[in-house]
């Protein structure tokens, strides 16, 4: 009889804890009904002695118990909670989770800068039909957190870029305090960090894109824009780059405190405020952007979101395995890999994955990783061509792709890096992040990933079309070419040998030639 | 423009805030005066003057004299400093308590003594069978439970406690040496103060118990000769500052504080007319009272007997008709709530119309299977409050029930310190006011699932949780169920909580946060309509006015040429007619038998009206101390229903009072003018709008219903 669905979202920030409690009306209908926001300073206590003292995990625990309370007055169904860059970055990480488990019940999920950002954008892509046609020009979301800043932007509505930057509103109020700047300086000082910072991402990104669409994401200029947007009963609030001078020039003239009366916010919100201002002046200005869009959304609506589309819930008008895709491609592309290639080994890799499905067990998800790590295969040759291997691995490992956790990137890193070079069995593996089940894809996919790179082992993609079939622990690949595949068959079986280890199924070549 | 700017804020411009306090208890006063108002309701007026003084001197004059003591000499709204203050207090408030005496004995005693009832006011006019009654009476009775005290070397000066009325005597012992010793006895309060005497021939007579006791107290102290006896009654500084950011525990510190109260200084001594000289100087000795604080009395001590005297039985003739509060239309009898809430915003206007919905509201969410939780705020509860044990029923429903008792209403600590006690202990979610906070708003909410998700219901009031002073004080209450106002309402109790302001608010104002600004915003806009030319009209009604901001601000938007009207009952630090300032300001306080208490504000907004409701008034500590809601009125019939209040007592001829440009009040000059009473017409309202649906139910009642089933 009735469909709705509850579910609560609660996101351990560095500097609050919050939690919003959901409705799903089955209908694809995502509906707020509560929303706590407890200020917490886990930051301050991992950023400077690495660990989160006694005292603060219970004052945490206390918060979430009174959030169990919460949820069991809803009658909440289910919960995500995640665990932002205080709780990923403290020492004692896994003991403070456990922890916090045995005394509130709740159980924290550590996410990666790159997850964290991906819900991010997941809140603002849940504000639907608005977020589509904004993306239809050129945009950018600027999500602006305490320690850093991350930009991401669209090109024909996927998304194609991203950059982590360390220009977070709190990191640059403490850079200005240290450097004890009068007021008067800091809007200079200010633009002149961030600019710094800004021109490389110029450099490397945007060359001559069009962007004219700025969505923020923010606790401070997200505010101003819902004030200032007219009647903000629309769920994207919006202002012009006009509206913007204007509010610089207000903020120039006026004191922290006025501001504060003026924009209806606590004084010392008014601070972050200036800063977030001006770091969004130096982006108008480096991306040339005429409008400025602020969905006023938190990570919270990401995880509810997140949650329910995996859940069907709610069926989403945005494709984001796209996005990971297409920032993947991007990657390839700055180390000059061939899109084709790629593109021929993407085909390849899946075809024989598909037809493994019952053998593997493994997901959709891990689906997605392999395909990211036949475009990234071999993005190393950029740096060197004999040490492959190690350089895939390496700039694998320095890119963060949006939308993957860590774990996902090394175990990408991972698959590239024996695609080329020996197996590195677990016990011999030197890696915090990949457990047990992570190593197990890990080989999986490196078994599989080797296999189809054997097949296209002369860059010359012959194969046009190939098919594959499991019968009789035989993995029987059959490839449609007129051309001579004897380097491929010869290679074929060195890459064999790691594949029937890992699936104890032989994978066979079989030409047919049609005419 | 040329013009000279005027400094709004210049003290000139300004009352102080005590002195108007007593001028609205003189209003009060005025009600005990009126020929025309029934006997026993001046009686009842006569007491609420002495009552309020009582209050006053605790609160006011005490945190005064401390000011004093301390040596803190910053002015007031007005310029004055507080010894000022105390100086001007001090011959007003005498001239008040002799207006009171000779209400009391010129005028009220000889009318009750005309309508069958005298007041014995010397146990000597008793004749010799009422003096055996009464000696029998006090040797039955009084006797029992007295206490004396004397004091000689071995004993101190015994405790006197606050307020309470005491007979103190000098004694000599006997057959000792004619050393004068003082002796006291505490009038008991546990016994009528009325001591009512056999009716002979159709005559009601009374005497006060003091009067019995003084006649027996040579039994009080048997190895004594009495040398004079007379009542004697202090006040004591009772202005209670919790310092919260040092006290633990909250609950334990009003605890400690409440048996603190006794002990305050004295600072007010009332004696008896034609006490002994040897004796008082004693008594000022040992409670260090100073001379002008001495109050001389030609009557009974603490008039606040009048009211148990009010509530005599007979006399019916000389009251007024007591009000029976009338049924809310909209909610019919044995309706869904909750339906009702459903069909749209819904106002009630107490005491006209009862309180029982409230009550009947949250006692359906403590039994509604649908009800996940009821969040409440109370201040001020009456005993046996019907809302605590809903709330304590709902808790043992399994409701999430959560509520915010505040411990620092002014006299009321002991009485909310049970209740929140008792609700804890049924499973509630208590919490125990905020620290540098006192939550004075009045919400409810009450959280339903319902077919298409949670709803929120939300009772916004400008009065406390109280059924019983619901008859009395004239209060708004607004039933909704608007998302814009839920949404808000979930907010407020999640700061209330703890947790943080939410990143905008929908349709409600919060004080401390915002609510100072938005009334400023409210009123310059008012102003800057008047700049352009606009019409700009402001109706404020409230209890009390002496926030200097907002008066600023009403003064600029008035000088501007907006009309401003105010209708406030109390204090009132504005002056009305002071050139270029404020001759577009009229101010008048309504003074009935209700105690008017709800605060309403009308703002012209250039032609689309806006009306709010409130819990605070324009008062410093409303809007900067405490936490207050102010929440819009928006449908069209209700704000209709709201002007016609304010627009009832702008017109109100009978009960209203108005400011003359000196400060003083004056009752409207009736010439030309229709007589309206608008306390009386609401009441008559109320009737006929409660009549007005029981004849269209019994109408509906008379369509045929066939019978379906015949029983044989």
């Amino acid at each position: 009889m009735r469909n709705i669905r509850t579910f609560a979202a609660i996101d351990v920030g560095s500097y609050e804890l919050a939690m919003k409690v959901f409705e799903f009306n089955g209908k694809g209908n995502m509906r707020q009904i509560d929303c706590l926001k407890h200020k917490i300073d886990l930051g301050t206590d991992t950023y400077a002695a690495g660990k989160i003292s006694y005292e603060r995990v219970d004052e945490l625990c206390q918060v979430l118990r009174e959030f169990v309370r919460i949820m069991k007055s809803y009658k909440v169904e289910n919960y995500r909670a995640y665990g932002t860059s205080a709780i990923r970055e403290t020492e004692n990480t896994a003991i403070i989770l456990d922890q916090i488990e045995q005394r509130t019940g709740i159980r924290i999920e550590v996410l990666s800068n790159s997850e964290q950002r991906f819900l991010h954008y997941k809140s603002i892509a849940s504000r639907g039909e608005n977020f589509n046609r904004i993306i239809e020009k050129g945009t950018a979301i600027v999500d602006i957190g305490g320690g850093s800043i991350q930009v991401s932007l669209f090109d024909k509505d996927s998304l194609v870029a991203t950059q982590n930057m360390k220009l977070g509103v709190l990191r640059l109020r403490e850079q200005l305090h240290h450097l004890n700047v009068k007021p008067v300086k800091e809007e200079e000082l200010i633009s002149e960090i961030v600019n710094a910072q800004l021109s490389v991402f110029k450099k490397l990104y945007l060359k001559d894109r069009q962007i004219q669409n700025i969505i923020v994401v923010d606790d401070y200029l997200s505010a101003w824009v819902k004030k200032k947007s007219v009647e903000g009963e629309d769920s994207f609030s919006v202002a012009d780059v006009a509206a913007y001078e204007a509010l610089m020039k207000m903020l120039r003239t006026k004191s922290k405190a006025q501001m504060a009366s003026v924009l209806g916010m606590p004084d010392e919100k008014a601070q972050l405020l200036f800063i977030s201002a001006v770091l969004m002046k130096c982006a108008i200005k480096v991306m040339q952007a005429e409008m400025i869009w602020a969905p006023g959304v938190t990570l919270c609506d990401g995880i509810a979101y997140d949650y329910a589309q995996k859940n069907r819930m709610i069926t989403s008008c945005h494709d984001f395995e796209q996005d990971i895709i297409a920032c993947a491609r991007n990657i390839s592309k700055r180390y000059m890999g061939s899109k084709r290639r790629g593109d021929t080994l993407e085909a390849i890799t899946l075809i024989i994955y598909d037809s493994m499905r019952k053998i593997h067990g493994l997901s959709k998800r891990e689906r997605l990783l392999l395909r990211i790590a036949a475009f990234l295969h071999d993005c190393g040759k950029y740096i060197s061509m004999v040490d492959l291997a190690e350089c895939s691995y390496q700039i694998i490992m320095a890119t963060e792709i949006i939308g993957l956790s860590h774990k996902e990137r090394e175990i990408i890193a991972n698959v590239v890096k024996f695609n080329h070079s020996e197996f590195v069995y677990y016990h011999e593996l030197q890696s915090k992040s990949i457990d047990r089940q992570a190593y197990l894809v890990m080989a999986k996919l490196t078994a599989i990933l080797r296999v189809a790179n054997g097949l296209d082992r002369s860059h010359k993609e012959k194969f046009t079309d190939i098919r594959a079939a499991v019968k009789d622990n035989t993995l029987t690949i059959t490839v449609d070419t007129q051309e001579d595949i004897t380097l491929e068959k010869g290679l074929f079986d060195n890459r064999a040998a790691f594949f029937e280890e890992v699936f104890s199924v032989r994978p066979v070549i079989k030409q047919k030639r049609s005419f | 423009m040329g013009e000279k700017t005027i400094d709004f804020r210049s003290k000139q411009y300004y009352t102080n805030r005590e002195m108007s306090w007593l001028l609205f208890n003189k209003r009060v006063l005025g009600e005990a005066r009126d020929k025309q108002i029934p006997l026993f309701e001046r009686l009842k007026f006569l007491s609420i003057t002495a009552s309020n003084l009582d209050e006053f001197f605790m609160i006011r004059v005490a945190s005064l004299k401390d000011m004093v003591d301390a040596g803190y000499k910053k002015t007031d709204i007005a310029g004055m400093t507080p010894k000022e203050q105390l100086v001007a207090l001090n011959t007003a408030i005498h001239d008040l308590v002799n207006l009171q005496y000779s209400t009391y004995t010129r005028s009220l005693m000889p009318q009750l003594k005309q309508n069958g009832l005298t007041v014995i006011s010397r146990h000597e006019d008793l004749n010799k069978e009422e003096k055996n009654y009464l000696d029998r009476y006090f040797a039955e009775n009084v006797y029992p439970v007295l206490t004396p005290m004397a004091v000689d070397s071995s004993r101190p000066f015994p405790l006197i406690r606050n307020k309470s009325l005491n007979i103190g005597a000098l004694v000599t012992k006997k057959g000792g040496k004619a050393e004068l010793e003082f002796a006291t006895v505490q009038v008991p309060s546990v016994l009528q103060r009325i001591v009512p005497l056999p009716v002979k021939e159709g005559v009601r007579k009374v005497i006060l118990l003091e009067e019995v006791i003084e006649r027996n107290i040579e039994k009080l102290f048997l190895n004594y000769d009495i040398v004079c006896a007379h009542p004697f009654r202090i006040m004591r500084n009772a202005d209670l500052t919790i310092e919260e950011d040092e006290a633990a525990d909250l609950l334990k510190e009003v605890e400690k504080q409440l048996k603190k109260r006794q002990w305050g200084q004295a600072i007010r001594l009332e004696a008896e007319a034609g006490i002994d000289k040897r004796l008082l100087k004693m008594i000022v000795k040992e409670l260090s009272v100073e001379p002008e604080e001495i109050y001389t009395i030609d009557g009974p001590l603490d008039l606040t007997f009048l009211m148990k005297m009010y509530g005599m039985p007979g006399f019916e003739h000389l009251k007024a008709p007591a009000f029976e509060p009338q049924p809310v239309p909209e909610f019919p009898q044995g309706c869904d709530i909750f339906e009702e809430i459903r069909k749209g915003d819904i106002l009630l206007h107490h005491p006209y119309q009862t309180f029982t919905p409230v009550v009947d509201f949250i006692r359906n969410a403590s039994c509604d299977p649908q009800v996940l939780a009821i969040k409440q705020t109370l201040y001020r509860v009456s005993g046996n409050s019907p809302i605590i044990a809903a709330l304590a029923q709902a808790a043992e429903n399994g409701k999430q029930v959560s509520v915010l008792v505040e411990l620092k209403a002014r006299f009321d600590e002991e009485n909310n310190i049970v209740w929140a006690k008792m609700l804890e202990k049924a499973g509630c979610h208590v919490i125990y006011g905020l620290v540098g906070l006192k939550t004075h708003s009045k919400i409810t909410l009450v959280v339903r699932r319902e077919e298409d998700g949670i709803r929120r219901y939300v009772h916004l009031g400008t009065g406390n949780y109280n059924d019983a002073t619901a008859k009395l004080y004239t209060d708004i209450g607004m039933f909704t169920c608007a998302e814009a106002i839920g949404e808000d309402a979930t907010a407020v109790f999640n700061m209330l909580s703890g947790y943080s302001e939410p990143e905008s608010w929908n349709s409600l104002s919060l004080a401390p946060l915002w609510l100072k600004e938005r009334f400023l915003y409210l009123i310059g806009r008012e102003r800057d309509a008047a700049e352009e030319g606009k019409a700009a009209h402001i109706v404020a009604k409230m209890n009390s006015l002496c926030d200097p901001d907002i008066i600023a601000a009403l003064y600029e938007a008035a000088a501007a040429g907006a009309k401003i009207q105010l209708i406030v009952r109390g204090i009132c630090c504005l002056k009305t007619g002071i050139p270029g300032v404020s001759e577009n300001i009229s101010v008048r306080s309504i003074v009935g038998n209700f105690l008017e208490h709800s605060r309403i504000y009308f703002f012209e907004n250039g032609g689309n009206p806006e009306i709010y409701c409130s819990s605070a008034d324009w008062m410093p500590r409303n809007l900067e101390r405490r936490v207050e809601i102010l929440f819009p009125v928006e449908e069209p019939a209700l704000k209709k229903r709201l002007w016609h209040i304010l627009d009832m007592e702008l017109k109100d001829t009978l009960k209203a009072h108005v400011m003359l440009p000196d400060g003083s009040y004056e009752k409207v000059d009736l010439r030309g003018k229709q007589k309206l009473n608008s306390q009386e017409l609401f009441c008559e309202e109320a009737v006929a709008s409660a009549q007005k649906t029981e004849q269209e139910e019994e109408g509906n009642r008379r369509v045929f219903i066939p019978e379906t089933h015949v029983e044989v």
